[in-house]
């Protein structure tokens, strides 16, 4: 009896999912874009036609030929303006760097607002001018310290976008919990859904329990959907066990949809509750490293963040899909996500409200 | 207590913060009767009802419906009622037909869905979304998940608010019928003449309170004034105050229309003529009517109900 009702109440879920276009938008679609998106353009080669602009009155000297072929030679395609033209362009703002001067007398500019993308630039240049100066005097280039890019893990010099997937895999674990689940809750609540519900003889577990298994579907077809992208357009594998992929997966989406019905029990109305998801949303997100690693950010932010769900739940993820860690060896963070889990859960059940 | 009550309330209360919303109410309901629970808004109709139906606990006082306490048996009285509720509270996308087969889903034996459809000549709704049903379609979808189980209770909280004179009759209809298969109605509404069509026994609330329990027609039959004369005029209707003051009882002006209420409709028709005659007024109709519950209601608490 309690079988069949939740299959049926699983069926229903699943099918009025799919016909609200915005919420399979945000679950299913807008992780697919985003990691088409970032991974297609941060995922760019560094070193391929990377542009500088040189400003120069005067005609080149050898000195400047001979740095010429060295910044060819690193894959730097220069630009050469007037003087006029050269002030003109850096206003605007979307120069990273502009080389100024003549036979060694040389100065980079540097545009403080892109300083990522103008360094990575300048280390080049140096080296092109170490090396031109090198040949000047006939001694033989100036030796580098060999460098190999290899990602953390199986994906050997792996795009961005592996990076970025287990991330996106883990936001939508807070997307659905926090805005697909918490919303639904207290909606229904306000429009006396629940109390209708309360009328018939539904057990109110078989009620909850179905509304968590359709949510759990959505992520898990919004998951392989994003591995399958990932793996034909850019080529990344999940590197560990699907099983333990999708067993964190269902530990993260246990413990946000307990979240979402845990900060649903605060709202009375879905307005108030839009402001208190985001205002729990945000801070997670972007403590979390789903976009960019937080290695650079203080070190007491850094251990706040650690001890929030998202990092660890995220960390795991990774851990799994690029360097096929096993579960045993995640423990820390797989602990920190159950705990927070049973935490969630356990105040969400005492709050939970059904008329 | 005896299982031919439906319904069995004996003192109840029921406290909202600062509100006393419901202040000692006794019930009881016959199986088969169609009882009506009237009143304006917030006279505690929707209270009374949501502790009948087992949603509320009440602060004190004690329930048994269908000869059973929700504290032991609530599966098993949630399987035989049906209720409905103001609003419909479905999810847009949900299709009528699929509302019906899920609400279905819930009881250990259900009615079809091809059978409520036609019952609630909602066949051609079947794949609508109920969010693009008429009101009086969704008060009929909803009537219909409050009968999916074929309950021998049911709950109707103002079935017919909102609705327009056709969708009522629709709707009034459908209660008959429900009485003439044998269920038990209780159903709450501010419509005095709703009442009167639909209702075996009424009990007129307020404040909280059954102020008076009967027939429709025992209630009026019990007035002081059991006639209304009603006074339409030419043009609009002159200043109340002289007519009121030469007549020296009450009277009602309700738009256009004065209502007077007449203790003997022989004697005083005679009287009301002569004010009029005296004042030289602009009379243009005169009717006599049976007093309504309305004007139960009005004689009982000193207002009227829709203030």
């Amino acid at each position: 009896m309690n079988a069949r009702i939740f299959l049926a109440q699983l069926k229903m879920g699943l099918i009025l999912y799919t016909r609200i276009p915005s919420a399979l938008f945000w679950i299913v679609a807008f992780p697919v874009v985003m990691l088409l998106g970032l991974g297609t353009v941060f995922g760019a080669k560094d070193d391929a036609g990377r542009k500088l602009v040189w400003e120069q009155a005067g005609p080149r000297s050898p000195a400047d030929a001979l740095l010429l072929t060295a910044l060819a030679e690193r894959g730097i395609v220069v630009d050469p303006v007037s003087p006029a033209d050269a002030e003109a362009r850096w206003r605007i703002g979307k120069l990273p760097a502009m080389l100024e001067g003549a036979e060694g007398h040389y100065r980079l500019r540097i545009n403080g607002y892109l300083v990522g993308q103008a360094m990575q630039t300048e280390a080049l240049v140096q080296e092109a001018f170490l090396v031109a100066q090198a040949r000047a005097q006939g001694l033989a280039d100036p030796a580098r310290i060999p460098v190999t890019i290899n990602s953390p893990g199986g994906h050997h010099g792996g795009p961005y976008a592996a990076y970025l997937l287990p991330g996106l895999i883990g936001l939508n674990l807070v997307m659905i919990g926090v805005f697909s689940t918490g919303i639904v809750d207290v909606t229904l609540r306000a429009k006396g859904g629940y109390k209708r519900l309360a009328t018939t003889p539904l057990p109110r577990y078989v009620y909850l329990g179905a509304q968590l298994a359709v949510r759990i579907v959505v992520v898990l077809v919004a998951a392989a959907l994003l591995l399958l992208v990932g793996a034909v357009t850019f080529g990344i594998f999940n590197q560990g066990s699907y099983a333990s992929l999708l067993l964190v997966q269902m530990l993260g989406a246990a413990c946000f949809i307990s979240l979402g019905y845990l900060l649903a029990s605060f709202a009375e109305t879905p307005e108030t509750y839009g402001g208190l998801a985001n205002l729990t949303f945000l801070p997670l997100m972007l403590l979390s490293g789903v976009y960019f690693s937080l290695d650079a950010a203080p070190a007491w932010l850094q251990g706040l963040a650690d001890l929030m769900p998202l990092t660890p739940l995220l960390r795991v993820l990774r851990a799994i899909f690029n360097d096929g860690a096993s579960l045993a060896s995640q423990w820390m963070g797989i602990g920190i996500v159950a705990a927070w889990t049973a935490v969630l859960f356990a105040m969400a059940s005492r709050r939970f409200k059904w008329v | 207590m005896t299982d031919s009550l439906a319904i069995e309330a004996i003192g109840l209360h029921k406290r909202f913060a600062d509100v006393h919303a419901v202040r000692g109410l006794d019930l009881q309901v016959g199986r088969g009767e169609v009882f009506g629970l009237l009143g304006p808004n917030g006279a505690g109709k929707t209270t009374t009802l949501e502790m009948l139906e087992g949603l509320v606990p009440a602060d004190a006082g004690r329930i048994r419906i269908l000869g059973m306490d929700w504290r032991d048996r609530g599966t098993a009285i949630r399987t035989r009622i049906g209720v409905q509720f103001q609003s419909t509270e479905l999810d847009d996308k949900v299709k009528v037909r699929e509302a019906l087969e899920m609400f279905g889903s819930f009881y250990p034996r259900a009615r079809s869905a091809a059978e409520l459809l036609r019952l609630l000549h909602l066949e051609d709704k079947a794949e609508a979304y109920q969010r693009r049903l008429s009101g009086g379609q969704r008060q009929r979808l909803a009537l219909g998940l409050a009968l999916v189980n074929d309950p021998e209770l049911v709950f109707l909280d103002e079935p017919t608010t909102g609705l327009d004179p056709q969708a009522r009759q629709g709707l009034w209809e459908l209660v008959r019928q429900l009485k003439n298969e044998g269920r038990t109605v209780l159903l709450t509404t501010h419509y005095m003449e709703e009442a009167e069509a639909l209702c075996d026994r009424v009990g007129i609330m307020d404040r909280g309170q059954i102020l008076r329990l009967g027939t429709p027609r025992e209630l009026i039959a019990g007035l002081q004034q059991p006639s209304v004369a009603e006074i339409e005029f030419l043009g609009s209707a002159p200043d109340i105050g002289p007519f009121a003051a030469r007549w020296g009882k009450a009277v009602e002006a309700k738009g256009a229309i004065w209502a007077v209420p007449l203790t003997d409709a022989k004697k005083d028709l005679q009287a009301v003529l002569v004010c009029i005659e005296v004042l030289n007024l602009p009379m243009q109709q005169l009717h006599v009517r049976r007093a309504s519950l309305e004007d139960v209601f009005l004689q009982l608490t000193g207002r009227s109900l829709r203030d």
